[in-house]
């Protein structure tokens, strides 16, 4: 489904991403771990447009996606919950979940769409006029992601959704995910929650300093020495 | 209690702008002030209670207004009877006097009762109005009614009441043209730009060069004014694209620099010859100056602008039955820029509700998460300059032919300041806030000031002045007291105090107020973490 290939990104001078390979095949949580600054927001950036990769093609259902508008790619179908999630604060979470669905016209289905997103978290609902910049940093998550997928996208780019949250709260957005992927949706979750994020994934990679040291099952990586030791922070 | 306290407040700051008024203009200028304000106690002192019935609301709003009328009296007794003589103006008997006074509270009574009796009606116009005492007309129905009833008929009361404000009011409508313009940047869109009367001087001196006999080029005002808009909608594009990359004090700057360049270009393009430039540089190569091909100014450096000077006379708008409209009859000038001003509210409320309007709230509000929706940011961000310039090029079309001449120093920078003044004043972001910034700012510099001005230097002369021994002090108090030289200061004095009072302007936009209180938001937002993991 998606298709990175031997993919570069810079920042001005600074190479950030060094020959990226990773591919997400339909219904599948594949998940991308790495430490702080790694290259893990600028990997889902390059995937969505906001960056372009300077050497390397990012695929999308075979389509290049290097040539195409973030709109478009959006309207293709990737839709990213991004870090620090960034939601717009002085929007209520009507408005916010509505900008989410920025990219389409079928009032319809967006009102379904959002009453599937009320589903997932019922908190929103709660708080549907309530200002994104007032809710606690849990809902904000929630609002991220809610917001993702207004977009109807089949692809959903997660950026560190367990990002400064409480234990408890985490466990709560991990089950969300897993809700989500249930249904069929197809995710690349970016996390340095290794523990948490494998044990939600089909297929990992772990990412260092702009390169892929490590794939495979999720299962496995779980049990891989060098993960042990450098992610999971086992002996 | 609340609400006692509300209304005892507006009293107070409405009482004492109408008695200041009626202190300053004296005559029927308190029937007419007390009209307007009138109106407006009668709306704020019944609009936030839910009136059950137009008569509950007629009362409170006479109530209010005759207390508002009081002022009104008494000033204009005060100033008949003591300021008049102080100041050396000609005396008005006693019954005159008598006459102003109770005219102007028996008028602000009744404008205040009329508009309270509006509140009072239904908020939706129901089914069965008709069958009902209440009528068929729904609050906001019946407070627009009033609304265009004053907007209707200013310009006779005016007359009638020999107050003379027309002439302010016609050029507080083409600044609320601008102010709502640059709204749509600043406020929506959240690009500061400090150089808008660019715009402004672009869409007048495209009127002024396609209509006027300097270049030859008369064409009819109808057609020019949509032409003036175009350009400065263009310009907006091409001014605003430098500007993509830049945030906050960046971008700030480059319309800076943008608003100082524009009236120079307009100011320079006197001598314009544009040779082809191949052949020129074949000239210039093989020294033979007479090998360039000269495209435009040959014979003559072309004038375009004609500098400094200006472009004078500009065409009139012409109406059949009204003819060309004159310098004298301001009627079809008032009625004219007004129908301006609502089309451009109504295009720009429909633009603020509309996918770009909403794109526009998004890139203000973080415009990575906003790309990320899939929001084109450049095209947003240039639409935000260009629809912004358009109504900046309405006003400048109305402008260059309402005063028939422009020159380049009437569009320098101070003019974007007090645009921008008047949208921070009022609230960015919100219409009818910016139009509240915009007469106010207005009428206290075009109309209040001057008079003050005049009133003082009349009681200087009459009654201190005289009295004073020592003609040292005598010159240097005559010389030195005169307000319209504090013009600046007292609009600086303004600003500060308001953003101390009220940051976030008179009628702010609840965004804004989220913002400029955001100790508020944080504390929130940790409580409910707190409440979220309990
Ligand atoms: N806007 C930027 N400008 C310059 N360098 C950046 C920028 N954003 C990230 N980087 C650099 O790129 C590298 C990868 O960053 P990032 O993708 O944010 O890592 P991660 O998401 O894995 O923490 C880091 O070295 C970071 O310093
Ligand atoms: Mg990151």
């Amino acid at each position: 489904m998606l298709e990175l290939i031997d993919v570069h990104t810079y920042y001005g001078n600074i190479q950030a991403l060094k020959g990226i390979n990773l591919s997400v095949s339909p219904g599948e949580v594949v998940t991308l771990i790495g430490s702080n600054g790694a290259g893990k927001t600028t990997t889902l950036r390059t995937i969505q447009g906001l960056l372009r990769p300077r050497q390397g093609k990012v695929l999308f259902e075979d389509r290049e996606l290097n040539v195409v508008s973030t709109e478009e790619i959006v309207r293709l179908g990737i839709a990213q919950s991004p870090e620090g999630r960034m939601i717009f604060p002085r929007m209520t979470v009507l408005e916010n979940l509505e900008m989410g669905a920025f990219q389409r016209r079928d009032s319809t289905g967006i009102k379904t769409d959002m009453e599937h997103v009320f589903s997932l978290f019922p908190r929103l609902k709660e708080r549907i006029s309530q200002k994104g910049g007032t809710l606690s940093g849990g809902e904000q998550q929630m609002l991220a992601i809610g917001r993702a997928l207004m977009a109807r996208p089949r692809l959903l780019l997660l950026d560190e959704p367990s990002m400064g949250l409480a234990p408890m709260l985490v466990s709560q957005i991990f089950s969300i995910i897993q809700e989500i992927s249930a249904e069929g949706m197809t995710i690349l979750l970016v996390e340095q929650n290794a523990r948490m994020a494998l044990t939600v994934a089909n297929r990992g990679y772990v990412l260092q300093t702009g390169e892929i040291v490590l794939s495979g099952d999720a299962k496995e990586l779980q049990v891989n020495e060098t993960v042990r030791k450098a992610y999971l922070g086992e002996e | 209690m609340q609400n006692v306290l509300k209304a005892l407040r507006a009293n107070l700051i409405l009482g004492g702008v109408a008695a200041f008024t009626v202190l300053l203009f004296g005559g029927w200028s308190g029937s007419m002030i007390g009209w307007l304000l009138g109106t407006a106690v009668g709306y704020l002192d019944t609009h936030e209670q839910s009136i059950p019935h137009p008569k509950v609301g007629l009362r409170i709003g006479a109530i209010n207004g005759f207390a508002l009328g009081l002022w009104v009296a008494a000033a204009s007794l005060v100033e008949g009877l003591i300021l008049r003589p102080l100041s050396g103006q000609a005396i008005v008997p006693l019954p005159q006097d008598l006459l102003h006074a109770v005219v102007g509270l028996a008028v602000t009574t009744v404008a205040a009762a009329l508009m309270g009796a509006m509140q009072g009606l239904p908020r939706r116009r129901s089914k069965l109005a008709h069958q009902t005492t209440h009528g068929s007309l729904s609050r906001r129905q019946g407070t627009l009614l009033i609304l265009a009833a004053i907007l209707l008929f200013f310009p006779f009361a005016d007359r009638m009441a020999q107050t003379g404000w027309i002439a302010t009011v016609i050029q507080v409508l083409i600044f609320a043209m601008l102010a709502l313009g640059l709204n749509i940047p600043v406020g929506y869109a959240g690009l500061l730009d400090l150089g808008y009367a660019a715009f402004f001087a672009i869409g007048a001196y495209t009127t002024g060069m396609l209509s006027s006999p300097h270049l030859g080029i008369e064409w009819n005002f109808w057609l020019v004014i949509w032409i003036a808009a175009a350009v400065a909608a263009v310009a907006g594009l091409i001014l605003g694209s430098p500007t993509l990359p830049l945030r906050g004090d960046y971008l700030a700057i480059v319309t800076l620099g943008f608003g100082e360049i524009v009236p120079i270009v307009f100011r320079n393009l006197t001598e314009i010859r544009i040779v082809e430039p191949i052949s020129s540089l074949f000239a210039t190569l093989l020294n033979r100056p007479e090998l360039a091909i000269c495209l435009v100014g040959c014979e003559q450096p072309f004038n375009l602008t004609n500098g400094e000077t200006g472009i004078n006379p500009i065409g009139r708008p012409w109406l059949p039955f009204i003819g060309s409209f004159s310098s004298t009859n301001y009627l079809p000038w008032y009625y004219l820029v007004l129908l301006l001003v609502i089309f451009s509210m109504f295009m720009i409320n429909r633009l603020r509700n509309s996918r770009l309007g909403r794109a526009w709230t998004a890139i203000r509000e973080d415009e990575l998460a906003a790309s990320s929706m899939g929001i084109n940011r450049v095209n947003v961000k240039l639409l935000a300059f260009a629809m912004g310039a358009t109504f900046s090029g309405f006003a400048g079309a109305f402008y260059a032919s309402y005063i028939t001449a422009i020159f380049p120093s009437v569009f320098d920078f101070s003019v974007s300041v007090i645009i921008l003044c008047m949208v921070i004043l009022g609230g960015l972001g919100n219409m009818i806030g910016v139009l509240l910034g915009c007469v106010i700012i207005m009428s206290a510099d075009r109309l209040y000031l001057p008079q003050f001005a005049q009133v003082l230097k009349g009681f200087l002369n009459t009654t201190v002045l005289p009295n004073i021994a020592n003609p040292a002090l005598r010159d240097f108090l005559a010389i030195s007291v005169d307000p319209i030289q504090m013009r600046l200061f007292l609009f600086g004095l303004v600003l500060v105090v308001m953003m101390i009072v009220r940051p976030e302007g008179l009628v702010p936009n609840s965004r804004r107020r989220a913002e400029l209180h955001s100790e508020d938001v944080v504390a929130n937002e940790s409580l409910a973490d707190v409440r979220s993991v309990g």
